[in-house]
């Protein structure tokens, strides 16, 4: 049974907007205009994953070639830089980046019982040569930015006999970087291709506000919340955070909210403002850049944070400036616009 | 996932201050669902056809569904994915009665049955490491001792009802291969093979298995009517801009999908949550928390009734009287049913877990 990809009947899936009936100028999908924005912000986005991946693969094979410490330290920057462009796009959790798990593949997160090191150390004790196909077979904890993370920083990883630049870990720093490329390259450039369905579909404009509103709770639930102590058992931890080898965790968070601001703010207040909502939609930008303003000074490793109280307060000022933010875009905007996320919806069974 | 409070604090009840009567006259005139609670915990909660809280049985993690054990005061709820244990309690006083851990290798989906005659639980489990999908059969009468293990020779079963001939099982094969170390990632969609399946349940031989029209759409929830009328209700895993066939009914030998129209589809967002043919009359209810969206149609005939804009909504449970019971994960219950639009009778500071029993 197929079904048209187009949309042709006339209620929004924007529902509870009185607006939308004395609104109706483009009365069979007047959310395509904010769509058509974000597919194009959006492609910027993954564009600079895609290149910023080549530049780390290509950076692999150039310091496996001819070790040395500036040429590790190249690849330290390169991989911080790509992982920093996928950390822009990370809250985009529909379209492409549902094929084959690839958001996974780019970072499998949480990794509660330690699979990067697990597979690492598999994958190097083992005899078989390390094929795109051997990592394209291994599963997501293998396929993405922790595991060269864990290559390049894991301490303990660092003072064995196996450490970069030994052969083997070399071939997986080359393989592991490679796939890497290769997924920032198809991602793009199947993106691309989704244009069509995407504006043509008008149920992605709530989908691209609910990604985003996810984005935002996972940032502050998991990757802020939980190391700082401030659920479950109430006991501080930098390893429930992600990034913590490479101590990049606040620098990730930075760059997660500079994607937002980058690639779903500017269509997404242009909606609010259409929708008569000038001062949420303002209001939103302010906190956005009180986030921000937290940066640069918080782009450091958040372990020594948690373990002086001093220098705990001001993650805690990080914190409470995005829950404010938060509770801007998924309290006050979702219920002006009557998007969704729920107990069932998001945690589907 | 944060909690969130649904509306006030007390419990407050609408129109005329009673739950309306459960449809099933053999399980207990409450509602019994796996509930998240305000402080993070979760629970097992009942609530009484006077409209009062009951009990809250506290478990360890949140819970999914369970099952009524027919001829006695009991219960059984299944911890959700993974589900590592099921819990059996009175289902007067919410009182645990047993914890039952899931065998070494394997875990519970959140689904079971019991035999018509309450002794033997039938259970969909999860054989992770190889991915295969198991009946696991354990012996109430022996402290739920593990008597018998049927293979499924396939991957992902879910949900599990009984048909009314009492011999056969039915379950809903969700295709889906997941595994506890990569615990939401869903490792074979190209290649998943969903199916509603029809199995003995004293042998184990499977009976009968049906294919939906894609591979993609994962066949988790099942039920059965009087008349032996099988439904299955898909969630299709494929992109949203999509609209394939969300139910199936299986009937005289026929296997067929249900077209409710387009507009209808694009409310229900691809995604089923449960589904419940009703004892007494030919209509059928589903919920879909993606899409916001219950509906209510004929069974025979597939035409929609009642259709009602409930946020993550996601249980349906049968009233006596022909109607059908709507919960939500915003602490909701809503009536609906034939020429009577969803009405709100209950708002509750609880988050409803996915199923009613």
């Amino acid at each position: 049974m197929k079904r048209l990809a187009l949309t042709l009947f006339l209620a929004s899936s924007l529902t509870a907007v009185p607006l939308m009936a004395a609104d109706d100028k483009n009365a069979s999908d007047p959310t395509a205009v904010y769509r058509t924005q974000w597919h194009k912000d959006i492609l910027a986005g993954y564009q600079s994953l895609a290149t910023q991946s080549q530049k780390l693969e290509s950076q692999a094979q150039t310091y496996c070639q001819s070790p040395s410490s500036e040429e590790l330290e190249a690849t330290k920057r390169l991989w911080l830089d790509a992982f920093l462009a996928w950390q822009q796009v990370r809250f985009i959790d529909f379209g492409p980046v549902e094929e084959n798990n690839r958001a996974w593949q780019f970072q499998f997160w949480p990794d509660p019982k330690n699979l990067v090191a697990r597979k690492a150390s598999y994958l190097l004790k083992d005899e078989a040569p390390i094929t795109p196909e051997k990592i394209g077979e291994s599963g997501v904890a293998v396929q993405g930015f922790p595991m060269v993370e864990y290559l390049l920083y894991d301490q303990t990883f660092r003072s064995s006999e196996r450490a970069l630049p030994a052969g083997r870990s070399c071939q997986l720093l080359v393989a592991v970087t490679r796939h890497i490329a290769r997924n920032g390259e198809t991602q793009a450039n199947d993106w691309k291709g989704f244009q069509g369905n995407y504006l043509g579909s008008e149920q992605y404009t709530d989908t691209t506000i609910r990604a985003a509103m996810a984005g935002l709770e996972i940032l502050e639930e998991r990757r802020l919340a939980t190391p700082m102590g401030l659920r479950g058992n109430g006991k501080r931890s930098v390893y429930s955070a992600d990034a913590w080898r490479s101590g990049a965790s606040l620098i990730a968070a930075d760059a997660s909210v500079h994607g937002l601001k980058n690639h779903f703010l500017p269509a997404f207040a242009k909606l609010l403002n259409d929708r008569g909502q000038t001062d949420l939609a303002k209001r939103i930008e302010q906190q956005f850049e009180e986030v921000l303003a937290n940066f640069p000074e918080l782009d450091r490793p958040m372990a020594p944070l948690l373990s002086d109280d001093n220098a705990f307060k001001p993650l805690q000022s990080l914190y409470i400036d995005l829950t404010q933010l938060t509770a801007l875009v998924n309290d006050r905007a979702a219920v002006e616009l009557g998007v969704v996320r729920g107990f069932n919806s998001s945690d589907g069974d | 996932m944060k909690a969130t409070l649904a509306g006030s604090a007390a419990f407050t009840l609408s129109g005329c201050g009673m739950l309306p009567r459960k449809a099933d006259s053999n399980s207990p005139q409450q509602y019994t669902g796996a509930i998240g609670l305000a402080d993070g915990s979760f629970a097992v909660g009942a609530i009484a056809p006077s409209g009062q809280m009951l009990w809250q049985a506290p478990v360890n993690t949140r819970c999914h569904s369970g099952c009524n054990r027919p001829g006695t005061a009991e219960l059984l709820f299944f911890e959700r994915r993974p589900g590592w244990a099921f819990y059996v309690l009175n289902s007067k006083t919410g009182e645990q009665r047993h914890h039952i851990e899931a065998a070494k290798g394997e875990h519970f989906v959140g689904h079971g049955v019991f035999s018509p005659d309450g002794r033997y639980l039938y259970a969909p489990v999860n054989r992770y490491e190889p991915g295969e999908g198991i009946i696991a059969v354990y012996d109430s009468h022996q402290h739920y001792r593990r008597v018998d293990t049927f293979e499924l020779n396939g991957i992902g079963p879910h949900q599990i009802t009984m048909h009314p001939d009492g011999q056969t099982l039915v379950v809903g094969l969700g295709g889906i291969l997941t595994h506890p170390d990569y615990d939401r990632i869903k490792l074979n969609l190209p290649t998943m093979k969903p199916a509603l399946v029809m199995m003995d349940r004293v042998s184990g031989d499977i009976l009968a298995r049906f294919r939906p029209s894609h591979h993609q759409l994962s066949t988790r929830h099942v039920d059965v009517a009087p008349n032996g009328t099988v439904y299955a209700a898909y969630q299709y895993q494929g992109p949203a801009h999509e609209l394939p066939p969300l139910v199936a009914r299986y009937r005289n030998g026929h296997y067929e999908e249900i077209d409710f129209g387009e507009s209808v589809h694009r409310e229900l967002g691809n995604y089923i949550s449960s589904i419940i043919a009703h004892p007494e009359n030919e209509l059928v209810a589903i919920a879909s928390p993606v899409g916001g969206t219950a509906l209510v149609f004929n069974g025979r005939t597939g035409e929609v009734i009642e259709k009602s804009a409930i946020a993550d909504c996601a249980g349906v449970a049968a009233l006596a009287g022909g109607d059908f019971l709507v919960s939500s994960g915003r602490g909701k219950l809503v009536r609906m049913g034939k020429g009577k639009p969803g009405v709100e009778i209950a708002s509750m500071p609880v988050q409803w877990d996915h199923h009613l029993v």
